[in-house]
């Protein structure tokens, strides 16, 4: 068998890891990679590629070889006759697809948990600093699990009566309105939501709604309510009850001071 | 090797309880187990005790079921029989579209909804009363789906009388459509069966001819028993022969001689019908008349589910979101009017609607499902069409509770001024807040008029003093509302939008369906969404491509010449 050239090879590296990254990682094995990381997966390489070839001046020479014996050497007089249509052909058709295209809507990057304002309040009640604000109602789980039950119960009602058409009986943000609402409503179910935050945090959420959200989190767009407007303070932390207890996963909260 | 064995005989095991959860046809008996995942998943609609009345329950329409009256809509198997185990597992595994029934595949294993099934069972003690599994639907003489098998079916969907509830094409506006209501005394609005993806129990042709032929028990849907059917008894060619000859307005002798005999053959089998349905004993000779009877009436059932089946598209159009966004096209000169073909040739944008729950009054149970739309553009002018189904045409109604008058209406909500930049603040996708949002407001009572407004929240909306800008054609037919709205692209009112080529501009929508209650705030509604006058393709690209390409060529062909230089000068 005849020995790879130089150029061959890093044809072929620079060819076959754009088909990894491409379809094998981002399509096989993963979701789709964005095209600007695999850009720059692809010049590393490149620039992997340069490096080596220039690392020696025989190596370079043994490079360019093909190069140059494409250019000029009557052996090679199909590749090159082949190559001078081919390239500027997909040059043409690369400039005309850049042009035409269509362009599209800006996306809105929007922060899904942005910072909470220091204060909790309900209305216009300061309730207590967000740091320290704990759940009312959270102690009956050690100290009277009967009163915390109920509590828990009446969190349920709360929550089909109110949250459930978005946020799902299973509380896994799907519910029967969800599909169509953008941005789409919190997920429970995922770990990565109660355990990492406060009820007090919840508390504000669920209270201000998606105009109280700051400017980062699109207030615009989000379709949750305002729950103070219709919801006392007492259900509200009842509510957030019923979502650990369901789900199983325990809000975040900080140790008392020694 | 023993580990390997072993690994094997696991992955075997392994796949025979898979087989077995799969193909168990019957639910286990009752036990703890699906009693605590009933109260903990089902309870909140279904109730406690099976009742249907969960705290949930008061804001829901289709309202939960019922569990205790043994009456269910989507079975596989004969009018006036209980459902199968797996008809239950279904309908909980796969959900009820359309309604707020969940699919439970992902949140409960398949065990605990085999539990939950078996529990469900002891709210109804017909299940264990029944002596015999429940008679099933055979699917067995499937007729293929075919133009003329369609044909037929859309002749038989008007003898049948379907046109009454779900309307002359479908689409659930039958004059007796808004007075429907099922076992419980509750709204049950016939189906649309051209938004197949709202069908209960699936809209595949099967599911379709089961649900004809099997009924939906507890609602409004009567049960087609083989005797409702018009020439019953008779082959299909006599039984159009039948309803030919009703049809003329005079018949000679002999064609009358020929209906009398028509319709005894039809009485007749009737007779034997009903003899069956009181329990009586048929003689072998009334048996095959009945079983060649019902043939006839399967067959014709298939094809009616064929028509049904025609009537909807393969499945639900893909929303508006992401890049697929409404474009409005350029025409050049006039902008097309309401009825032009152009309208037809383009593909419209869906935007799926979902009830206003954030501010009281709120509307729990939408009964429009999406607003579709097309738009064109011209140097000076922008035209709409908005199309949307809707079971009833509301003009002027009054509601009993709160003297409001209810009628259909749509609104359409654009930004005053279009935030510049992807994090620039959008107004409240509900009516703006902060943020102003423009708005034109359309309502069946004045069918070709839309009222400008300016609105700061969902009850602060104001008239513009500043009126006609906006030429506007409404009608509704079929059970569809097509509205047609044409304004200038600039005016010269601070209060409206002004529309350039290429910008990207939020748009959302409200519609009310007054027979539905929807008046103000309670009403079905979208988040934002984008809308572009598409700009005309650069003419650049047919520049600079070419030159490119061109370019390209030069640099080759010098590349070869200098290396050609060097290798004879170094030669």
């Amino acid at each position: 068998m005849k020995k790879l050239s130089l150029f061959t090879i890093c044809l072929i590296i620079l060819v076959g890891s754009w088909v990894f990254l491409r379809f094998v990682v981002g399509g096989i094995i993963s979701v789709p990679i964005p095209g600007s990381v695999i850009a720059m997966y692809m010049g590393l390489i490149v620039i992997a590629i340069l490096v080596h070839i220039s690392v020696e001046d025989s190596l370079f020479r043994e490079f360019r070889r093909p190069i140059l014996e494409t250019l000029v050497d009557d052996k090679r007089r199909l590749h090159r006759r082949v190559l001078v249509v081919l390239i500027p052909l997909l040059l043409l058709g690369y400039t005309y697809l850049i042009i035409a295209q269509r362009a599209n809507p800006p996306g809105s990057p929007r922060d899904a948990h942005p910072s909470p304002p220091l204060e909790l309040t309900y209305k216009d009640e300061v309730i207590g600093t967000m740091q320290d604000v704990v759940n009312p109602f959270r102690h009956y789980e050690k100290d009277d699990p009967e009163a915390f039950k109920a509590h828990v119960e009446n969190g349920k009602r709360v929550y089909h009566q109110n949250c459930f058409y978005c946020h799902g009986d299973h509380l896994d943000g799907q519910g029967h309105f969800a599909p169509y609402l953008q941005p789409l409503p919190a997920n429970f179910q995922d770990p990565g939501i109660i355990p990492n935050f406060q009820e007090s945090f919840f508390f504000w959420r669920i209270a201000k709604g998606g105009p109280g959200l700051p400017a980062a989190g699109g207030p615009w767009d989000s379709a949750m309510p305002v729950w103070e407007d219709t919801l006392t303070k007492d259900e509200i932390w009842d509510v957030i009850l019923f979502l650990s207890d369901y789900t199983g996963y325990q809000p975040r909260t900080f140790g008392e001071a020694h | 090797m023993r580990i390997r064995t072993v690994a094997l005989l696991i992955i075997l095991f392994g796949m025979l309880v898979v087989l077995s959860l799969t193909y168990a046809q019957n639910a286990p008996e009752a036990s703890e187990k699906g009693k605590q995942v009933y109260e903990n998943s089902c309870a909140h609609c279904h109730g406690v005790e099976g009742r249907g009345d969960g705290s949930a329950a008061e804001n829901l329409l289709p309202k939960p079921r019922d569990f205790t009256r043994g009456l269910y809509k989507i079975r596989s198997t004969e009018t006036g029989q209980l459902p199968t185990d797996q008809d239950l597992f279904d309908i909980i595994t796969e959900g009820m579209p359309g309604s707020s029934m969940p699919p439970w595949e992902t949140a409960l294993s398949a065990n605990d909804r085999w539990e939950v099934t078996a529990y469900i069972k002891t709210f109804y003690d017909g299940f264990k009363e029944a002596e015999t599994p429940p008679k099933q639907i055979s699917l067995s003489g499937k007729v293929a789906n075919s133009e003329q098998s369609v044909e037929t079916g859309k002749a038989l969907y008007s003898e049948l009388g379907c046109v009454e509830c779900h309307g002359n094409i479908g689409r659930g506006d039958g004059t007796s459509a808004p007075d429907l209501t099922d076992e419980w005394g509750d709204q049950s609005w016939p189906a649309n069966l051209t938004q197949g993806w709202n069908f209960r129990g699936g809209s595949d042709t099967e599911d379709i001819f089961k649900r004809f032929v099997g009924g939906l028990a507890g609602s409004a849907m009567p049960a087609f028993e083989g005797d409702s059917f018009p020439g019953f008894g008779l082959t299909a060619e006599e039984s159009s022969r039948m309803i030919e000859l009703d049809n003329k307005d005079e018949m000679t002798e002999a064609e009358e001689e020929e209906s009398a005999q028509l319709y005894e053959k039809y009485d007749a089998a009737v007779d034997i019908a009903l003899n069956l349905a009181e329990g009586t004993e048929l003689s072998a000779e009334e048996k095959q008349i009945y079983d060649d009877a019902m043939k006839v009436v399967y067959e014709k059932s298939w094809h009616l589910a064929n028509y049904v089946k025609s009537l909807m598209p393969e499945k639900r159009p893909e929303p508006a979101i992401g890049n697929n966004v409404l474009r409005s096209q350029y025409v050049q000169g006039e902008l097309p009017e309401m009825d032009d073909a152009a309208w037809g040739t383009l593909e419209a944008s869906y935007f799926p609607l979902v009830g206003q729950v954030v501010i009281e009054p709120r509307q729990f149970n939408p009964t429009v499902d999406a607003v579709n739309v097309k738009s064109y553009y011209s140097d000076t002018e922008v035209a709409f069409l908005f199309i949307w189904d809707d079971r009833t045409h509301t003009t002027d109604e009054t509601d009993e509770e709160t003297g409001k008058i209810l009628e259909d209406a749509l609104a359409v909500q654009f930004p005053v001024k279009v935030p510049q930049g992807p994090t620039a603040p959008k107004p409240y996708f509900l009516w703006g807040g902060r943020l102003p949002v423009y708005l034109w407001h359309w309502k069946a009572s004045a069918p070709e008029q839309v009222t400008e407004l300016t609105a700061k929240g969902i009850s602060n909306a104001e008239v513009q003093e500043a009126q006609g800008e906006l030429k506007a054609q409404g009608t509704y037919t079929e059970g569809q509302y097509k509205l047609w709205v044409k304004r200038a692209l600039k005016t010269d009112d601070k209060k409206d939008l002004q529309l350039d080529p290429g910008v990207f501009v939020p748009i959302a929508f409200s519609a009310w369906d007054g027979a539905n209650g929807d008046v103000d705030t309670k009403r079905v509604m979208t988040s934002w969404y984008t809308f572009v006058l598409e700009p005309v393709p650069s003419s650049k690209r047919f520049v600079y491509p070419p030159l490119i390409a061109l370019l390209s060529v030069g640099f080759l062909f010098g590349l070869r010449a200098f290396v050609q230089r060097r290798n004879s000068e170094e030669v």
